[in-house]
């Protein structure tokens, strides 16, 4: 019994304000889950709001959905599967990774070297693109390896200037998050192009998804991930080092383990992120590989007021996340998730 | 033992570092370098250097600031609205309300939702004819409601969606801070006979500023990024009116294909959201030192 919890009639009110906004977190939901139940007619003829008493519940609507009238419902929710699976795994495993380097390793360079890369970025672009006459394609790819083997050459000499740390990097990874994804997904969709033009197929393809998925998802990795990692023990990998385990046997032996709620945690955020998210597959994908939102939201114009269809479709998409909260909830109870995200 | 110092490191770091590089600077130069031409695709047109002129179109382009402006209102007023929920009832569940464990599972759900499906729920339930809101208003004496199809109630019903949608992680966010808070401090306030409101007030408020702070700013940073809800609820409609930013570059950059006029619209929306936040944090700054 702590202090802070409330007493007589306070705690009433209390309640009382959590049943109503739980009545109206549920409502929707209700509403969605029923409508996808009822009949063309039944939904026309004005809302009902209890299946037996008031409508006679059918499976019109899923028997529809399932038997692929409603478009491809199937290999849409496979593509979704595969792009939000893949794509939240390697991100998970990619960022722990740099998590780790940048809790227990130190890195330093100078703010010169960052200002080269940008420089030769965008000069090489241009230089190429105007001057040489290169496409828009080959003048990017080149500019951006001389940019980076320029910045990295130039971070072996002494430079002037600040110097930059673990927090600037860490900084730098997490302001990619603020960027309107607009901005990217814009440019990514023209840079895909590019590089359809030179062979390699980017604009609806598993590859470009996933790949841009991942890199948006990684600044919220790292920054879960560092937390994480900063709050483990450090006294069993300094035993570990003692006995000259090599480093990467320490992280995927010892560490990976050990963070595992965390990890998991950090997993299933990442998954509902893609599983949602909606401009980048509007952008990058047409047919093949388009997910579930893009299938969802194009019900409506598609098919006008079906509401009973546009329901079973909606409920595709939110069952799978649904169960994921279930689980996520699950590791909340047991206060793993609060280290994660305080 | 923290500044090893091991090769190794940069395996660790760099496929992380890499991937964020490719994905953002390629996007990066490529739409700074457009935005100063004037490039279209449909019809197509050789691409020219203008200079600022894309900028200068936009900036005396009156939809442009309509469209900021809608962009602004809801981003605010609904952001306002989740934190003033989101600590209620967060506080609520901080203080052991009766069922507080369904509670906690069952309002984390609208989070997990996609944006767009819950639009898709929302035009069902705001319908005129078949929602069941309107039969509710109707019950209640007033007449049928145009949710979707005024500008006021369209922009409306598009903040209470985005307040149902993200009000919970307000919530798991506060609560998180509000755990976290020490308890001899409000012991300390009991013995001196604190009212409820005095300890919110002077304790519980000022400890909890510096989470709120970071919470707020990253949803207001999300909310002016909307797009999916509007996307599916009104199409920006009726007119242009409940139009937001990242909609308006959707319907120039790829139902127009103006490449040079959408690049430089994203720069301009960056600058927006860079303005913004940088105002927010320097508002608050005095406030958290304080508190300190």
């Amino acid at each position: 019994m702590s202090v802070r919890t409330l007493k007589g009639k306070r705690r009433w009110i209390a309640l009382g304000g959590c049943l109503v906004w739980l009545a109206i977190t549920f409502f929707p939901l209700y509403w969605v889950l029923i409508t996808s139940f009822k009949t063309p007619i039944a939904v026309v003829g004005g809302p009902t709001y209890l299946p037996f008493v008031d409508f006679e519940p059918s499976l019109t609507a899923w028997r529809e959905l399932l038997s692929g009238q409603r478009g491809q419902f199937f290999n849409t929710f496979l593509a979704s599967t595969i792009i939000g699976l893949s794509a939240s795994v390697l991100a998970t495993g990619i960022g722990a990774m740099a998590a780790y380097a940048l809790v227990r390793f130190t890195f330093r360079f100078r703010l010169l070297s960052a200002l080269i890369f940008i420089v030769i970025a965008f000069g090489g672009f241009l230089l190429g693109r105007n001057a040489l006459g290169f496409g828009q394609g080959i003048s990017l790819i080149y500019a951006f390896i001389a940019a980076l083997a320029l910045a990295v050459l130039s971070s072996r000499f002494r430079l002037p200037g600040p110097e930059l740390g673990n927090n600037d990097i860490v900084f730098w990874f997490v302001s990619q998050r603020m960027f309107p994804p607009i901005v990217a997904a814009f440019a990514l969709y023209l840079m895909y192009t590019e590089m359809g033009k030179l062979g390699f197929k980017l604009v609806d393809s598993y590859i470009g998804l996933t790949f841009a998925y991942i890199a948006f998802s990684l600044p919220i990795v790292i920054w879960l991930m560092r937390d994480f990692f900063e709050a483990l023990p450090v006294e069993v990998e300094e035993a570990a080092m003692v006995d000259n385990v090599p480093t990467w046997r320490i992280f995927f032996g010892i560490v990976l383990p050990m963070s595992k709620p965390g990890l998991i945690a950090t997993f299933m955020i990442t998954l509902a992120f893609v599983w949602n998210e909606f401009l980048f597959a509007l952008f990058l994908t047409n047919s093949r590989w388009q997910t579930l939102p893009i299938l969802v939201a194009g019900q409506n114009s598609q098919r006008g007021d079906e509401w009973w269809a546009i329901s079973a479709a909606a409920l595709v998409a939110i069952i799978p996340m649904m169960v994921m909260a279930g689980l996520l909830s699950r590791l909340m109870r047991s206060g793993l998730l609060l280290g994660a995200i305080k | 033992m923290t500044t090893r110092n091991d090769p190794i490191k940069h395996f660790f770091i760099w496929p992380a570092l890499i991937i964020v590089l490719v994905i953002s600077i390629f996007p990066l130069v490529y739409s700074l370098t457009t935005s100063f031409m004037s490039m279209r695709l449909v019809p197509p047109m050789p691409a020219r250097f203008v200079g600022f002129g894309n900028y200068a179109d936009l900036l005396q382009n009156p939809r442009f600031w309509h469209v900021a402006g809608t962009t602004t209102l809801i981003a605010f007023i609904s952001v306002g609205l989740q934190y003033v929920i989101g600590l209620s009832v967060a506080l609520a569940l901080n203080s052991r309300v009766p069922g507080e464990g369904i509670f906690r599972v069952s309002f984390l759900l609208p989070m997990l939702v996609a944006p767009v499906a819950v639009a898709l729920i929302a035009r069902q339930v705001l319908n005129p004819t078949m929602g069941p809101l309107n039969e509710l208003m109707s019950a209640l004496g007033f007449p049928n409601l145009p949710f979707l199809t005024q500008t006021s109630w369209a922009l409306g019903s598009i903040i209470a969606v985005e307040v149902w949608q993200w009000t919970p992680f307000v919530i798991l966010m506060l609560l998180a801070g509000l755990q976290t808070l020490p308890d001899d401090v409000y012991e300390a306030a009991a013995l001196e006979n604190a009212t409820p409101w005095q300890q919110f007030r002077d304790i519980t408020f000022p400890m909890l500023l510096p989470i709120s702070v970071a919470v707020v700013f990253i949803r207001l940073i999300e909310s002016y990024k909307i797009i999916d809800t509007v996307f599916v609820m009104t199409g920006g409609g009726p007119g242009i009116s409940t139009e937001t930013l990242t909609l308006f570059a959707y319907q120039e950059g790829f139902k127009k294909f103006n490449l040079g006029y959408t690049s430089a619209l994203s720069f301009l929306f960056l600058i927006v959201i860079t303005v913004i936040g940088l105002v927010y944090l320097a508002i608050l700054k005095p406030y958290l030192e304080k508190h300190k």
